[in-house]
C-alpha cells in the first residue's frame, strides 16, 4: 500500500517538474538561511557560519539530484525525454515517417485483417457464457432411411428424439431446439413494406439454455414452447437496421409470412443466433400452424414439426460441466437409437445405422473445410507483405541511422551509453510500429468488413481481444526486428572513424553493404513467390469466369417470391401464371420464365428416376440425376439450344399429358444409341422403406443442350427438366426474366407488378443470373483479388525498397563516381555500374525464390482450379515482374549516377 | 579517522518520525540539528541528506508538509506527523526493540551451553 502511494506520488513528480525544483530551492534556502542564523547566534563570523552551514548540508547539488531522482520515477522520465526527441526526429523528416508508417500499416493490417476471419472461421466461439460446453448434435451417417429431410440431414432430428434426448439431465444441463422457417429468408412485415430476414422457431429453453443476454426485454420461457405463443425476439443488428433501436419496437406487431408476433425482447448485441455462418434475424417459438412449417415446407402432413418422419429440428446442447464428450454420447445413443424409430416401425436389420455424434461450435464448421487451406495460405501471404514491409522499413532505418552516425558518434564521444542510444533507437521504432499498428487497425477493420462481404459469411469478423493480441504480437515482433538491427550497425561504428571522415566518404563496410543486398535479394524472392501465388489464382479465377455455362448468361435477372398466401396447387398455378403473364408484357422484358432451383445458387434436387418403368442400377454417383421445375419458354428465355424436340409451353398445364425434357449428358447415358425423345421417365416414390412403387410418367418431349446448374465448376450430370405445374405439390419458383439491356433495371417495375398481385409480397434476393453464378465460385474470386491486392502491395514495397536503396548507395558513391568519370568512363559503363548491382541482386533473388514458389505453389493445389501448381505462364509472368520491378527501381538512380558531374562530386571531398 | 557512525540504512526515517513525534512539526533543519544532538555528535550527518528521506516518507504518506514561519520569523517548510505516520513509528519502533533485543542475547551469550 505504502509503495503504491509513493509510486503515485512519484508519476505525479513527472509533471510540474520545474516547479517543484523551485519548491525545493526555496526549501534549501531556507534551510541554509535558519543555520546560519544560528551559527551567528553562536557567535561565528558570517563567513564561517555560511562556510559551515554549507560542510554540513554537503554537496547541495547532489542533494538536488537525490532528492530529483527520488521525486520523480527516472526511468520514466527518460523514457519521456526519448519518446519527445524521437518525436521530433520523425517529425524533422516527415517523408521518412509518413512512408515508413504506412508501410507498416499495410502489412501489420493486412495481417490483422486476414487473422480476423481465421479467427472467426476456425477459433472463435459463439459469444456465450462458457462456450466449449455447448456442443452441436449431428448425424454423420446422415438419419435413419425412409424419411423425409432437410438439405442439412447429417444434424436434423425428429420430434420424439429431441423430446427423448432433452429429458437426459445427466448429459444435457439444456437441449436446445431450432429450426430455420425457410431454407433463406421469410417475408416479414413490420409497417407498409414487406421485406425478407432470416427467422428460426426455437424451443423454450433456447436463450435461457444458451445464456443469451438480452439488450431490451425478455426470451422465451418453456410456456411459450408449449402453447405456441405469437411473441417474438429479435436480433441486436435486425433491431438496429429495421428499428433504429428504436425502446418502442417491445410491444410493436410483425407479421411473419402474414402472422402477426409481438415483439417481446431484443438479444444482445453481438449474438447472430447459432446457425453457423449466418445471422438470424429473429426468433419464435416453435409453432404448429402450416403456414409456419419447418424449412418453408410445404403445409403437408409432414411439415408440421411434430411429425416422426419430419427429421427438421437442428440441436445444440450445453454438457453438465465435467461430462466429456464421450461419456455424453455413451449414454446418449441408446436414448437415440429407440427415439429414432418411434412412429417409424422396427428398423430392418440390414439398414444402415445412423450414429449420433458432437460435432464443434468453434469457429464454422461448415466452412472449415473449405476455408482452413486457404485461410493458411492467404496469412502465409500476408505474412510475407508483413516480412517485405519490415525489411523496407529496416532499410530505411539503416539508411537514416547511418546519416546520423555521426550524430551517434558525437553522443558517444560525449559519454552515453551504448544502452542509452539503443534505447533511443527503440522508442524511434516503437514509434512508428505503434504509428503502423494504429493505422493498420484501421484497415484492418475496413479490410475485414470487404473480406466478410465477398465472402457470404454473414457475421461480421469481429476484432475481438484474440485478433488484439495477434497484431500486438506482431507489433513487437516488428520493434525487436528493425528497431534492434540498424542500430547494431549504428552503435559499432568506432567513434574516431566517423568523427574523422568526411561526410562524402564516410564510414562504410564490406560486409554491411552485403547485409544490405542480401535484404533487397531476398526481398525479391519473397515478392516472386508471392507473384506465383498470385499469378495461379488469378489464372484459376479466370478459368472459373470463361468456363462455357451452356446458356446466354448475360441480360438475365433472377429473383424469388414467396406466394405464402396461396395454399393450393390450382391457386398456385394460377398465381405464377399469372405473374408470367403480366411480366411478358412489362416493358423492356423480352422473355420470362419460372425455375424451382436458382441456377448457380449450389441448390439443387437430385433423385433417381426410372426410365420406362425399368430403375436404373449402379452407384449414386453413376446413376444419380439432377432435375429443376421450369416454367413455359425455359430454353428461349435462359438461352439453352433445343437438340431435338420442343421447350416447355403455356400448353404444358397441369392437366396437359404430363412430359419432360432431358439434357444431351441424360440422353447420352441412358440411350447411347437410340433417341430419347417419346420415352418415359418415372418419379420412384419409396412407400415404406425398401420398397418402391412407379407412379407418375413424364415423356420426354425435348432434348436439350448441358448447362450448367448448381454450380460453374460442375461436371455435366443427367439432368430433368419438370414443367412445374405438372407437379405435386406445386414448390415454390423464381421468376427468370431476359432483357436487352441492364437486367437490375427491370426491378421497379417487376417490383410493381408483384405489388399489384399481392402487398405482403417481398422480392427476394433479386440478382443478375451472372452475379448468381459468380458466387459459386466467391471463395476462388476472393482469393484471388486478395493475392492480386497484396501482390501489387509487395511489388510496390519491393520497388521502393529496391529503389531507395539505389539511390542511397548511388549517393554514397558520388564521388567515387565522379572519379571514374574523370578518369575517363563512358556513361554506358556507369550505367552499367548501377544496373549490374540491381541485376546481380535479382539474379539471386530468382535463384532463391524459384524453388521455394516451386513448392509453395503444391501447398495451394487444392485452391487452383484448371491450372497446374508449375504453370509456366504464372512463373515466367512472376519472373518477368520481378525483373521489371528491379529495372523500374533501377533507372532513376541509375540516370542519376550518368548525371554526376565529376566537377561537383569531386568538389565534396 | 573515522570515528564518527555513520546513518545506518533504513535508521534514518526512523529519526525522522521519531523527532517529528517527540517535537512537533518541524523543518528540515531542526529536524538535522536534533538527529544530531540526541547522539551526542556521535552520527556523522549530512544534512542534505534529510531531504530524500523526508521526501520519501511525504510519498509514502507518513508526513504532509507545510510552509510556515519559523520562531524568528523564517519562512521554511514545516513537516509533521500524519496518522499513517504515527502508525509506522509505533510498529518500527517495536520491530527495533526487537531486533536490539535479539542481538544483545546473541552477543551476551559468550560460551555455549553444555
Amino acid at each position: 500500500m505504502k509503495a503504491v502511494r509513493a509510486w503515485f506520488h512519484r508519476s505525479f513528480g513527472l509533471f510540474g517538474k520545474r516547479r517543484s525544483d523551485a519548491e525545493f530551492e526555496a526549501e534549501m534556502e531556507s534551510h541554509l538561511r535558519l543555520h546560519i542564523e544560528d551559527n551567528l547566534r553562536s557567535g561565528m563570523t558570517p563567513e564561517a557560519a555560511r562556510r559551515d552551514a554549507l560542510i554540513k548540508l554537503g554537496g547541495v547539488e547532489q542533494t538536488k539530484e537525490t532528492y530529483r531522482d527520488r521525486r520523480g520515477l527516472p526511468f520514466l522520465e527518460t523514457l519521456l525525454q526519448d519518446l519527445r526527441f524521437a518525436l521530433r526526429m520523425l517529425r524533422k523528416s516527415p517523408g521518412f515517417t509518413f512512408v515508413a508508417i504506412l508501410t507498416l500499416a499495410l502489412g501489420i493490417g493486412g495481417n490483422t485483417a486476414v487473422f480476423s476471419v481465421m479467427n472467426t472461421v476456425l477459433l472463435r466461439y459463439l459469444p456465450l457464457p462458457n462456450p466449449q460446453q455447448l456442443v452441436f448434435l449431428s448425424l454423420p451417417n446422415g438419419p435413419p432411411e425412409g424419411l423425409s429431410t432437410t438439405g442439412d440431414d447429417d444434424k436434423s432430428f425428429s420430434y420424439p428424439v429431441f423430446e427423448a434426448l432433452r429429458k437426459e439431465h445427466a448429459v444435457f444441463s439444456d437441449l436446445m431446439a431450432y429450426m430455420p422457417l425457410a431454407v433463406d429468408k421469410v417475408a416479414v412485415r413490420s409497417g407498409e413494406d414487406p421485406e425478407e430476414a432470416e427467422g428460426d422457431m426455437v424451443s423454450g429453453n433456447f436463450f435461457s439454455g444458451l445464456g443469451v443476454s438480452f439488450a431490451r426485454g425478455r426470451g422465451f420461457a418453456l410456456e411459450d414452447e408449449t402453447a405456441h405463443t405469437s411473441v417474438v425476439v429479435l436480433s441486436y443488428s435486425y433491431w438496429t437496421t429495421r428499428f433504429g433501436r428504436s425502446p418502442s419496437a417491445i410491444g410493436q406487431t410483425i407479421y411473419v409470412k402474414g402472422v402477426p408476433f409481438s415483439v417481446i425482447g431484443v438479444t444482445a448485441q453481438g449474438f447472430y443466433g447459432v446457425e453457423p455462418g449466418s445471422s438470424t434475424d429473429f426468433w419464435i417459438p416453435l409453432q404448429n400452424r402450416p403456414e409456419l412449417s419447418a424449412w418453408g415446407e410445404e403445409p403437408s402432413l409432414i411439415a408440421f414439426y411434430g411429425s416422426p418422419k419430419w427429421w427438421c429440428i437442428q440441436l445444440i446442447g450445453r454438457l453438465v460441466p465435467g461430462v466429456t464428450e464421450s461419456q455424453a454420447l455413451g449414454k446418449l445413443d441408446p436414448v437415440f437409437q429407440s427415439a429414432a424409430f418411434i412412429g417409424l416401425g422396427t428398423p430392418e436389420p440390414k439398414a444402415k445405422k445412423s450414429n449420433l455424434a458432437f460435432s464443434s461450435t468453434q469457429g464454422i464448421q461448415d466452412l472449415r473445410e473449405g476455408y482452413e487451406k486457404p485461410i493458411q495460405i492467404l496469412l502465409a501471404m500476408v505474412g510475407l507483405v508483413l516480412a517485405i514491409a519490415c525489411a523496407n522499413v529496416s532499410m530505411l532505418l539503416v539508411a537514416r541511422n547511418a546519416a546520423r552516425a555521426r550524430e551517434f558518434s558525437v553522443r558517444i564521444a560525449l559519454g552515453a551509453g551504448r544502452g542509452r542510444l539503443l534505447r533511443q533507437t527503440l522508442t524511434e521504432s516503437f514509434l512508428l510500429v505503434a504509428g503502423g499498428a494504429v493505422i493498420g487497425w484501421m484497415f484492418a477493420i475496413s479490410g475485414s468488413q470487404a473480406l466478410a462481404a465477398s465472402s457470404g459469411v454473414e457475421i461480421p469478423f469481429e476484432l475481438d481481444s484474440r485478433v488484439l493480441l495477434f497484431t500486438l504480437a506482431i507489433s513487437i515482433s516488428c520493434v525487436l526486428v528493425f528497431g534492434l538491427a540498424p542500430l547494431r550497425r549504428a552503435v559499432s561504428v568506432p567513434v574516431g572513424v566517423t568523427l574523422k571522415t568526411s561526410n562524402a566518404t564516410a564510414y562504410r563496410d564490406q560486409k554491411s553493404s552485403w547485409s544490405g543486398k542480401a535484404v533487397v535479394a531476398s526481398q525479391m524472392a519473397l515478392c516472386l513467390i508471392l507473384l506465383v501465388g498470385s499469378g495461379l489464382l488469378v489464372r484459376s479465377l479466370r478459368n472459373y469466369q470463361t468456363l462455357p455455362l451452356g446458356l446466354r448468361v448475360d441480360g438475365l435477372l433472377v429473383f424469388g417470391t414467396d406466394p405464402f398466401s396461396v395454399h393450393s396447387d390450382e391457386e398456385k398455378e394460377h398465381f405464377y401464371q399469372n405473374l408470367l403473364t403480366r411480366l411478358r408484357v412489362a416493358p423492356g422484358v423480352e422473355s420470362a420464365t419460372l425455375i424451382s432451383h436458382r441456377l448457380g445458387s449450389g441448390w439443387g434436387w437430385n433423385s433417381v428416376w426410372a426410365i420406362d418403368g425399368v430403375e436404373p442400377q449402379g452407384p449414386f454417383s453413376e446413376i444419380g440425376m439432377s432435375a429443376n421445375h421450369v416454367g413455359p419458354d425455359f430454353c428461349h428465355t435462359l438461352g439453352i439450344p433445343i437438340l431435338r424436340g420442343r421447350d416447355v409451353t403455356d400448353a404444358d398445364t397441369r392437366f396437359a399429358p404430363k412430359v419432360v425434357l432431358v439434357n444431351e449428358t441424360f440422353s447420352k447415358r441412358f440411350f447411347p444409341k437410340g433417341d430419347a425423345l417419346g420415352h418415359t421417365v418415372t418419379t420412384i416414390s419409396s412407400t415404406s422403406v425398401g420398397k418402391h412403387k412407379l407412379e407418375n410418367g413424364f415423356t420426354i418431349v425435348g432434348v436439350i443442350g448441358d448447362s450448367k446448374y448448381k454450380r460453374v465448376d460442375e461436371k455435366p450430370k443427367p439432368t430433368l427438366y419438370f414443367p412445374f405445374a405438372q407437379q405435386t405439390p406445386i414448390p415454390n419458383i423464381q421468376v427468370e426474366l431476359r432483357t436487352h439491356g441492364n437486367p437490375e433495371a427491370l426491378l421497379p417495375n417487376v417490383h410493381a407488378i408483384l405489388h399489384g398481385l399481392d402487398p405482403n409480397l417481398p422480392i427476394q434476393k433479386p440478382m443478375t443470373q451472372r452475379a448468381q453464378f459468380d458466387e459459386s465460385y466467391s471463395q476462388a474470386r476472393l482469393f484471388a483479388r486478395l493475392s492480386i491486392f497484396f501482390g501489387v502491395i509487395a511489388v510496390l514495397l519491393v520497388a521502393t525498397g529496391l529503389y531507395g536503396t539505389l539511390a542511397y548507395r548511388v549517393g554514397r558513391r558520388t564521388s567515387e563516381i565522379g572519379v571514374r568519370m574523370a578518369l575517363g568512363a563512358q556513361h554506358g559503363q556507369v550505367l552499367w555500374l548501377v544496373l549490374r548491382e540491381s541485376l546481380l541482386v535479382s539474379v539471386a533473388a530468382i535463384l532463391a525464390g524459384v524453388p521455394v514458389a516451386i513448392a509453395g505453389a503444391r501447398l495451394m493445389r487444392s485452391m487452383l482450379f484448371g491450372v497446374q501448381p508449375g504453370d509456366r505462364i504464372s512463373f515466367l509472368l512472376a519472373l518477368f515482374g520481378v525483373i521489371l520491378v528491379a529495372l523500374a527501381a533501377s533507372i532513376i538512380p541509375a540516370r542519376r549516377a550518368m548525371r554526376v558531374d565529376p566537377i561537383t562530386a569531386l568538389r565534396y571531398e | 579517522m573515522n570515528d564518527k557512525a555513520d546513518v545506518w540504512q533504513g535508521t534514518l526515517a526512523l529519526m525522522i518520525l521519531k523527532t517529528l513525534e517527540t517535537l512537533g512539526p518541524l523543518h528540515g533543519y531542526g529536524i538535522a540539528r536534533r538527529i544530531e544532538q540526541i547522539s551526542g555528535g556521535v552520527l556523522s550527518l549530512n544534512y542534505g541528506t534529510v531531504y530524500p528521506a523526508l521526501l520519501k516518507l511525504e510519498q509514502e504518506g507518513s508526513i504532509e508538509s507545510q510552509w510556515g514561519v519559523s520562531d524568528n520569523n523564517r519562512k521554511a517548510k514545516y513537516y509533521k506527523l500524519t496518522r499513517v505516520g504515527h502508525k509506522q513509528l509505533e510498529r518500527e519502533t517495536q520491530d527495533w526493540q526487537q531486533a536490539q533485543m535479539i542481538l544483545a542475547k546473541f552477543l551476551s551469550a559468550t560460551e555455549p551451553s553444555t
